[in-house]
C-alpha cells in the first residue's frame, strides 16, 4: 500500500484538528496509507516572520530530521510548504549541508490537492456537496506554490457542486499571522472585503486550502455572518464540515 | 520632505476612517490592476517580458559602479557635465549653485521622486529661487503642500472641486469648473507663460543609458519635454540606480515601465537627450548638467541582500497590486515612496529603527513580487529587514524590539524541538484561551491577542489536539470506515 507522511500545521494541530482527521480519512479513501510522525511540531514560520532566524533554524532542523526518511509528504497548508521550500534555503544560506537536506526534503513535499491531482492522478475523490461553492485563492497556495487549478478541478468533480466565480479571489484575506493581530484595523478592512465578495458570489460555501485564511475568514464570518460557512478543502472533499451550509 | 514613517498606524487609521478615500482606493485598485493586466497582455509572452526585465535590472545591480562610470564617460563625450552628489545636502547645494551663478529667479520642474527625496524645492526656495512644478499632479500637491498619495499619480485622491478652487486662486482660472479639459487648459495657460521665459529646467531621469550617455524621460503631459527644451540650462537629477547598460535594455525597460504603470504600450512623450544642443542643431539646451545622487544608496549597494531594492524602476505596479495600500493609500508610509516599494526602500534609506511598521505591515501575500517588472522579491526583503531588526544588526540600524519578544522565541525554540514539551505548551495555551469560550467560540481575549478579537472570533480550542487524537486514528485504520 502506498504510504504518505502527513505534515500537520501547528494551527491545525492545536485549533482545527478536525481538518487533519478529514485529510487522513480522505487519503485512506483514496487507497493511500497516511503516516503521522508524532515528533512533529511547527515549521518555524512564526519565528521567521517575526525575524527570529536563529530560533527558526531549530524548528527547521527538527522538521527535517522528522521527515527526511519519508518518500512522500503531504501538507494542508500552502504557507508551511512554502516555508520549507522557499524560506529554509534562506535560513541555511551559510550551511550547505543543512541547505541540501532542506532542498532534498522540499522536493518530496506536496500540497494536498496537488498530491491528489498530480501524484495520485485523480480528480474525482467521491466528494459530494449539493450547492454552489466559491474558492478563495490563498496567497501562498496560489503565488508561492502556483497551485490553483488542482483544487478547482477537485471541487468541480464533486457531485452536485457548482463552482461559482469569486471576484478578486486572489486578493489576500488579511491574515498574515501576527499581522492580523498587530494591524487589526487594516486586517479587518481586508477580511471584510473578502467576506463581501463571498456574499456577493451567491455561493453556499467558501472553500479554501489554507488553515490561516480559514481562521481569519471563518473567525470574521462567525462574528458577522454566522450562517455562512468557510471550510478547508480537505474537509470539503472528505464530506465533512459542510452541514448546514445550504 | 520630513519622514513621518513612525506615525504609520495613526495615519492608516485616519485613512481607514475616510470613506471617500476608501471608495477611491477601491476603484483605483481594481482599475489600476485591470489597466496593467491589459497592458502586459499586449506582450507576446508577458512572463518572458517580466523575466527579461528582471535580468536587465539584475545586471544593473551586479555592475552598477562600472555602468555609472561608462555612463559618465559617454555623457561627457557628448557634451554633458556630470556632477556627483554624495547626499541630499550636496545635491541641493550643487543645483542651487548652478541657479545662483546664472542669476535665475525661477525654475520649471518635471515630476521627479528623487528631487522630492532631496528636498530640492525647499532648498531652492530658501535661496530665493522659485521652483514651479509643471506636472499637473505635482503642481496640485505642491500648491496644496501635501505629500504624494501615489508615486506616479501624486494627486489622484484630490477631489476635482478642490482643484477648481485651487486653480482659481493660484493659476488665474476665471470661473469654477469641474470639467477636466477646462482645468487642464487653465493649468496649461499658466504653465506656458512660465515656460516661455524660463532660464533653467530641472527634471528627473527615468533611465540613463551607459553605452550612449543618453538620459530618457517618460511622461504624458509634455511638461518635461518643455522643461528640457525651453530653457538655456537643463539640470537632470538622477539617483544612481537609474542607469541601464544599453539602448536595447532601455527600450525593453521602457516597454515594461509604461505597461506596468498605466497599461500603455507607450506614453505620450518619451524624450531622449544625448548631450546639449550641438553646433548646427536648432533646439535643445545650451548646457546640460546631470546630477547623479547617492544619498545612502552606495551603502545599500554594499549590502548584497539590500542591494536587491535598487532594481526598482519606479513604475508603481506594486501599488495597486498591494491589498494593504488598497486600504490605506499612500500617506501612512510617511515619505516619498509609498506602497510595497516604500516598504522596501524607506527602511534602507531612513534606517530600520525609523520604519519598523513599514516592514511589519505586510501579510507577505506576494502580489507585489508577482507584478514587479524588475525582479524584486519584496516579501523576502521585508523578512530580511525583520531579521536584521530582531538580531540588532548594526548595518541597517535595527535592533530595538519589544522587550521580551526574543526571550519568548527562545522559549518557543526550546519547545519546538521536542514534541512532548511542545504539546505541554499547547495544553497550557489551550487552558488560557479557552477561559473565554462560550458555546465553542472565543470572542475576546485580553493582552496579546486583543487585535485579533477586534473583529474576529476564534473557535474554542478542542479538547484534544491532532497529536492527541493520532493514536486513536491509527487504531481506526484497522477498521473499515
Amino acid at each position: 500500500m502506498r504510504e504518505v507522511s502527513l505534515l500537520i500545521p501547528c494551527l491545525v494541530d492545536l485549533l482545527l484538528p478536525e481538518i487533519g482527521v478529514h485529510t487522513l480519512r480522505l487519503l485512506r479513501r483514496l487507497g493511500v496509507r497516511p503516516v503521522y510522525h508524532r515528533e512533529q511540531t511547527c515549521c518555524g514560520q512564526p519565528a521567521i516572520n517575526a525575524g527570529y532566524r536563529k530560533q527558526a533554524r531549530k524548528a527547521a532542523r527538527h522538521l527535517i530530521e522528522v521527515f527526511e526518511g519519508d518518500r512522500e509528504i503531504v501538507s494542508i497548508s500552502g504557507s508551511c510548504i512554502s516555508t520549507v521550500k522557499h524560506r529554509y534555503p534562506e535560513l541555511f544560506e551559510g550551511d550547505p549541508s543543512w541547505r541540501a537536506r532542506a532542498e532534498e526534503l522540499a522536493s518530496r513535499l506536496f500540497e494536498l490537492t496537488e498530491y491528489i491531482v498530480e501524484v495520485l492522478g485523480t480528480e474525482d475523490v467521491g466528494a459530494a456537496f449539493e450547492g454552489k461553492v466559491a474558492y478563495h485563492e490563498s496567497c501562498h497556495v496560489l503565488r508561492a506554490l502556483g497551485i490553483s487549478e488542482q483544487p478547482k478541478k477537485l471541487i468541480r468533480s464533486a457531485r452536485g457542486t457548482e463552482l461559482v466565480e469569486l471576484k478578486q479571489a486572489d486578493l489576500c484575506c488579511g491574515f498574515g499571522g501576527e499581522f492580523a493581530n498587530s494591524f487589526p484595523r487594516i486586517s479587518e478592512a481586508m477580511v471584510k472585503e473578502k467576506q463581501d465578495r463571498y456574499l456577493e458570489s451567491g455561493a453556499d460555501l467558501l472553500v479554501l486550502s489554507e488553515p490561516g485564511c480559514l481562521l481569519n475568514i471563518g473567525g470574521y464570518l462567525s462574528r458577522h455572518h454566522p450562517e455562512k460557512r468557510a471550510v478547508h478543502i480537505a474537509s470539503f472533499l472528505a464530506g465533512a464540515g459542510t452541514e448546514g451550509a445550504n | 520632505m520630513r519622514p513621518a514613517t513612525k506615525a504609520f498606524k495613526a495615519a492608516a487609521d485616519r485613512e481607514l476612517d475616510d470613506l471617500a478615500s476608501r471608495a477611491l482606493l477601491s476603484l483605483f485598485l481594481q482599475y489600476g490592476s485591470a489597466m496593467r493586466e491589459r497592458g502586459m497582455g499586449t506582450f507576446p509572452d508577458p512572463a518572458a517580458a517580466l523575466e527579461l526585465g528582471a535580468a536587465i535590472r539584475g545586471e544593473v545591480i551586479a555592475r552598477l559602479p562600472e555602468l555609472l562610470e561608462e555612463f559618465e564617460r559617454n555623457a561627457t563625450a557628448r557634451g554633458a557635465r556630470v556632477l556627483w552628489a554624495r547626499n541630499a545636502e550636496e545635491a541641493c547645494a550643487l543645483v542651487v549653485e548652478l541657479a545662483r551663478e546664472r542669476g535665475i529667479r525661477y525654475v520649471t520642474k518635471g515630476k521627479s521622486m528623487v528631487n522630492d527625496e532631496l528636498g530640492l524645492n525647499e532648498a531652492l526656495e530658501k535661496s530665493g529661487v522659485e521652483p514651479i512644478e509643471t506636472d499637473l499632479g505635482e503642481f496640485i500637491v505642491q500648491q496644496l503642500k501635501r505629500p504624494p498619495f501615489h508615486i506616479v499619480g501624486p494627486a489622484i485622491n484630490i477631489p476635482v472641486e478642490e482643484i477648481s478652487d485651487l486653480f482659481m486662486e493660484k493659476a488665474g482660472m476665471k470661473a469654477p469648473s469641474t470639467d477636466p479639459v477646462e482645468l487642464g487648459y487653465a493649468a496649461r495657460l499658466f504653465l506656458r507663460g512660465k515656460f516661455r521665459d524660463v532660464e533653467m529646467g530641472i527634471t528627473g531621469v527615468n533611465m540613463a543609458v551607459a553605452s550612449t550617455g543618453t538620459i530618457i524621460n517618460v511622461e504624458n503631459e509634455g511638461n518635461i519635454r518643455f522643461s528640457k527644451s525651453s530653457p538655456r540650462t537643463q539640470v537632470s537629477v538622477m539617483s544612481l540606480e537609474k542607469v541601464v547598460p544599453s539602448m536595447d535594455d532601455a527600450l525593453h525597460m521602457l516597454r515594461l515601465l509604461t505597461r506596468s504603470c498605466m497599461g500603455l504600450k507607450i506614453t505620450s512623450y518619451v524624450t531622449m537627450d544625448s548631450g546639449p544642443r550641438k553646433e548646427g542643431e536648432i533646439d535643445g539646451p545650451e548646457e546640460l548638467f546631470i546630477v547623479i545622487v547617492d544619498n545612502g544608496r552606495s551603502r545599500v549597494y554594499a549590502d548584497l541582500k539590500a542591494r536587491e531594492a535598487l532594481r526598482c524602476i519606479r513604475c508603481g505596479a506594486c501599488l495597486p497590486s498591494c491589498p494593504i495600500y488598497g486600504k490605506i493609500g499612500g500617506y501612512p508610509y510617511g515619505w516619498i515612496y509609498s506602497g510595497p516599494i516604500g516598504q522596501v526602500l524607506n527602511p534602507l534609506l531612513l534606517g530600520l529603527g525609523e520604519t519598523r511598521d513599514l516592514y511589519q505591515a505586510c501579510t507577505l501575500c506576494g502580489s507585489c513580487k508577482a507584478s514587479c517588472p524588475a525582479g524584486i522579491d519584496h516579501p523576502a526583503l521585508l523578512l530580511e529587514y525583520r531579521a536584521r531588526d530582531a538580531e540588532g544588526g548594526r548595518a541597517l540600524e535595527g535592533g530595538k524590539r519589544r522587550f521580551g519578544e526574543a526571550r519568548l522565541f527562545d522559549l518557543w525554540a526550546l519547545a519546538v524541538r521536542r514534541a512532548w514539551s511542545w504539546n505541554l505548551g499547547a495544553r497550557f495555551l489551550r487552558s488560557i484561551l479557552n477561559r473565554n469560550q462560550r458555546e465553542g467560540v472565543i470572542s475576546s481575549g485580553a493582552g496579546l491577542l486583543s487585535g485579533w478579537f477586534l473583529c474576529r472570533d476564534l473557535p474554542a480550542l478542542p479538547r484534544r489536539s491532532f497529536h492527541e487524537l493520532a493514536r486513536e486514528l491509527e487504531r481506526e485504520e484497522a477498521r473499515p470506515e
